[in-house]
């Protein structure tokens, strides 16, 4: 078997990141190879670099075990390289047929004209080649998400493409359309085709993939047979661990009900569920941990509790006030600290300095007459947490990532807040600074706050929570006591399974604590056809629904999948 | 061109658009200064160039005689008329600061919008409505006072007042659409600037002087605001050049010393960091259209009371002029005063030039040289907003979870699908 596409040493630098640091990547032709990594681990940046989409500054690519060396995509696509991006690249007012040969459609009487019949003909045949289910007179704009994703396929394939790249292909369909995917992908590769996906998602990489390479901060990791592998050993990979000491921590001492999660489910707007029926409660003086591989709804669970988002159903009380409708503003009135996912996109504005930056979220308290900008509170910040920084009148887009990071920490652990929400508060941070990070966290717990930390380690959530939930696929799989559970456990829980029997204590512990973590897969996003939660009963007590959530090799048909298909 | 070349040059143009779009305001406030003078220079050549096509017969006073023709025009002369005609005199220099005021005004109202991320193109639909409800509200309110200094006072007081209110009120409509019916602003803009021009002129021409003239009463001129400093006559007055200024100065102040700045100035940049500071998006949207619209207004109140004292149909294009002097004021209050007097130079210059026995070049040659230090100037500034606004590039670089790259980078995989 020959190597369809191989990468030697591929360097990718961005100002002030190493996205892909000397990465490796062999892939055999005819075959389904995933690129699994959490954002930002630099999947994305890899692949744009063989679409000739980034030149990497180092390193170089061999396609059918030639060097080539791609300026632009149109290298790429002559290399015989396709690739289908997560949002398309369609335009909606043309037919599917038009959609596929733009660019080199075939032409008619002296080149000047389309031949539109030659064209649908063109498209009908490829379709049926492959087993395509697509029409294609059809205006994009009225077909389905699944079907535009057939037209990009079919679009690649139309331009000779012999191995196709996907980026995040499964993140906006329906389960149904999910398992569609996968058969075409079995298709493709049946008739000689190589596909290579980029995935977050564990499930779709063990499903639908013969091989799987993992990258971590934009390195390797390494490239395992699905065959030889278990999801528990790639969700490690995939997270990593970092050397950390040992945090002191006392024993917990739970208060009053700070923040009371009822039935809280989010669905995005193609229909897809992202959280589904989620309840917790968090205590002042506790911890309570969200631990999750990327991408099981985690984030928007942080943005409902955050107030950027409204759940679609259920409600969330603070300090025993229903707020689900409160503003943004309002939740921020009530001290809560938001340490958000995303950076650089909420976290900060990007253009502003240090000092405008330290007033976000505090702006609407100043004084008349106030400069809107707070250097005092910047300089405060930049000294405590030791962040790294030409001045408090830089950009805050000179900044390191890491240094961002620390000041948005500081910035929100600065407006003595009662209920603290972290998600991810250490990404991409030294572990010095991270340490800092987990002693002020513990801090506040001790100063009676109630923290909710998300957070895609299982080390720090370990080391810090007092109880851990585990969400996959929108819902909690359980909670658990950190003391008293495996990290081999957790990789197992991310994964969407249950350990085996012997740890059950820890069910009736979540209980204790007064956990309402309830299983639910009603609704479930599935990663792999395989493997999709059931249906059933979504109020059961904890074992029942940890009992029924263990395995379920068929169960993906039983998810429903309303909206998006006929969108 | 070959296909790959037509790529190359799409991914240079991508390129060179994404290094503008992630330039400092100190490197947009230099390239607006080098492109000004790269403007000057391509004018001088354009001039000196004209001058070979003209006809030897025709050109009394050749600036270059060379073996290959007569160069006709001296390029130089042409530019020193153009500024120096612009201010040589007290009545020219009222006529440039007569626009220059203006173009304070409209430059504002388009300044604030931008800086929210807002396309406002409407300030001209509100100009003509500020000066629609000067030149109805003016002589009605001559008619309730006596004449003299406080009459006009007052009248004065109540047409400015007038006509902010309506630009304002005219200003909120497409802000509350976009707000929450997710209308885009460009479109209800220009749709309302056409609107604004459309029931002007049937209310004066069906209403208020049927059968006559398309204009409304013209105010007397006590009821004007008169040239104070300015030589008797010229239509400049300095009270709207210090209103004006007062206006660029309250504005700044809004925008560096008041939470409803912060929250503009955010949502201009980042609107999900807006979202997520507590910024109440509709709010802003609606304030800063209607304060865009106020701004609007008032220059149609100086116009008519300063200019013209009457509202007639075909107001100056000064709204549209007001896009391009924001742009080239990178939409700051402060830069907005400089790019208006630019604007302001080149207008009365235009005018100067074009009347001046010296210079025997076509008036037609003008426009061309205002044209291409408007192009070449303003150009840069608004190819990046373009680009902003398209998503091309990123505004800084970003870090360790998201490296840039448009719509591909891992770092949108979890935002946009959801939103």
């Amino acid at each position: 078997m020959s190597h369809a596409v191989e990468l030697r040493g591929i360097t990718k630098r961005f100002p002030g990141v190493v996205a892909n640091d000397a990465v490796d990547l062999t892939v055999e032709e005819g075959t389904v190879h995933a690129i699994l990594g959490e954002n930002g681990a630099g999947k994305s940046t890899l692949m744009n670099v063989l679409y000739g989409l980034y030149q990497p500054e180092e390193g170089e690519i061999l396609v059918d075990g030639q060097r080539r060396s791609f300026d632009s995509p149109q290298d790429a696509i002559d290399a015989g390289i396709g690739m289908i991006h997560q949002h398309f690249k369609l335009v909606d007012t043309l037919t599917v047929a038009e959609n596929v040969t733009l660019g080199s459609e075939p032409r008619g009487r002296f080149g000047l004209t389309t031949d539109r019949e030659a064209a649908r003909e063109a498209v009908r045949d490829l379709a049926d080649q492959y087993g395509f289910d697509v029409d294609p007179d059809a205006r994009v704009e009225d077909v389905s998400v699944g079907e535009q994703q057939r037209v990009e396929i079919l679009k690649a394939l139309y331009r000779g493409s012999d191995t196709l790249v996907l980026d995040e292909p499964t993140a906006v369909l329906t389960p149904q359309e999910v398992e569609g995917l996968f058969e075409i992908i079995e298709e493709l590769t049946d008739q000689g085709k190589t596909v290579i996906f980029i995935t977050h998602k564990l499930g779709e990489a063990t499903t639908a993939a013969e091989t799987v390479t993992v990258l971590r901060d934009g390195k390797h990791v390494g490239t395992v047979p699905t065959a030889e592998t278990t999801r528990e050993s790639l969700a490690e990979m995939m997270v990593g661990r970092e050397v950390l000491l040992e945090v002191e921590r006392s024993a917990s001492e739970p208060g009053e009900v700070v923040l009371e999660a009822d039935s809280l489910s989010v669905t995005d707007a193609s229909g897809v569920p992202q959280v589904a029926d989620v309840s917790f409660e968090v205590r002042a003086g506790e911890i309570l941990g969200i631990a999750g591989v990327d991408g099981n709804g985690q984030s928007q669970l942080a943005e409902v509790v955050g107030g950027v988002r409204r759940p679609d159903e259920g409600r969330l009380r603070l300090d025993g006030r229903d707020v689900t409708d409160d503003s943004r503003r309002e939740r921020i009135d009530a001290g809560v600290a938001y340490v958000p996912e995303d950076r650089q996109k909420r976290g900060l504005v990007m253009e502003f300095d240090l000092a405008d930056n330290a007033l976000l979220g505090g702006q609407h308290h100043l004084e008349l007459g106030d400069r809107n900008s707070d250097p005092e509170t910047a300089a405060e910040i930049v000294e405590t947490y030791d962040v790294a920084t030409a001045g408090l009148d830089v950009a805050a887009e000179s900044l390191s990532g890491g240094n961002q990071q620390k000041f948005i920490v500081g910035r929100e652990f600065g407006r003595d807040p009662g209920f603290v929400l972290a998600s991810h508060p250490t990404r991409g941070l030294d572990v010095g600074s991270i340490e800092f990070i987990h002693d002020r966290l513990l801090a506040f717990r001790d100063e009676d706050a109630a923290v909710l930390l998300v957070s895609s380690k299982l080390d720090e959530l370990q080391q810090l929570s007092d109880r851990i939930a585990v969400m996959y696929d929108g819902s909690f799989v359980g909670v658990v006591d950190p003391e008293s559970t495996t990290e081999q456990e957790l990789g197992l829980m991310m994964a969407g399974e249950q350990p085996d029997e012997g740890t059950d204590d820890r069910s009736t512990d979540a209980r204790a604590a007064g956990a309402g973590a309830r299983t639910d897969g009603d609704g479930a996003r599935t990663d792999g056809g395989d493997r999709g939660t059931d249906g059933s009963d979504a109020r059961t007590a904890d074992d029942r629904a940890m009992a029924d959530g263990r395995r379920q090799p068929n169960g993906g048909s039983a998810i429903d999948g309303d909206g998006g298909d006929d969108r | 061109m070959s296909e790959r070349d037509a790529g190359g040059v799409r991914e240079a143009a991508r390129a060179a658009v994404e290094r503008l779009v992630g330039a400092s305001r100190l490197e947009r406030a230099l390239v607006s200064v080098v492109a000004l003078v790269l403007a000057i220079v391509v004018g001088i050549v354009f001039v000196f160039v004209s001058g070979f096509f003209v006809p030897d017969a025709e050109c009394a006073t050749p600036f270059l005689a060379t073996p290959v023709g007569l160069f006709c025009y001296n390029p130089f002369t042409v530019f020193y008329f153009l500024v120096v005609s612009a201010v040589s005199s007290p009545f020219n220099l009222a006529i440039t600061l007569q626009a220059t005021s203006i173009l304070v005004l409209t430059g504002l109202s388009v300044a604030v919008s931008f800086r929210a991320g807002l396309f406002n193109i409407g300030t001209q639909g509100q100009m003509v409505f500020g000066a629609l409800a000067s030149g109805l509200i003016g002589p009605w309110l001559v008619g309730q006072v006596t004449q003299g200094a406080v009459g006009g006072a007052v009248v004065i007081v109540g047409t400015v007042a007038a006509a902010g209110i309506v630009g304002g009120v005219y200003g909120a409509i497409p802000g509350v659409l976009k707000a929450y019916a997710d209308a885009n602003e460009v479109i209800t803009t220009i749709m309302l600037n056409i609107i604004a021009s459309g029931i002007a002129f049937t209310v004066v021409s069906e209403y208020v002087n049927p059968g006559g003239n398309i204009q409304t009463e013209p105010l007397p001129s006590w009821a004007m605001l008169a040239p104070i400093v300015a030589p008797p006559g010229s239509r400049f007055s300095v009270l709207v050049l210090a209103g004006a200024l007062v206006g660029a100065a309250g504005l700044w102040y809004l925008l560096n010393y008041s939470s409803f700045g912060y929250d503009l100035r955010v949502s201009g940049l980042q609107p999900e960091a807006a979202a997520y500071s507590g910024v109440d998006a509709r709010r802003v949207i609606v304030a800063t259209m209607t304060i865009s619209g106020i701004f609007g207004g008032l220059a149609g109140a100086a116009f008519v009371l300063m200019a013209q004292g009457y509202w007639t149909d075909g107001l100056p294009a000064y709204g549209f002029d007001g896009i391009t002097v924001s742009v080239l004021a990178i939409n700051s209050p402060a830069g907005v005063v400089p790019a208006a007097l630019l604007f302001g130079v080149l207008k009365s210059g235009t005018i100067g030039f074009q009347t001046s026995p010296y210079v025997s070049v076509p008036p037609q040659l003008a426009d061309v040289l205002r044209g291409i230090i408007v192009l070449l100037v303003a150009m840069p500034e608004f190819v990046r907003m373009v680009g902003v606004r398209a998503g091309i590039g990123s505004l800084g670089e970003e870090g360790v979870t998201a490296p840039p790259g448009g719509d591909d980078a891992d770092a949108d995989v979890e935002v946009s699908p959801n939103d």
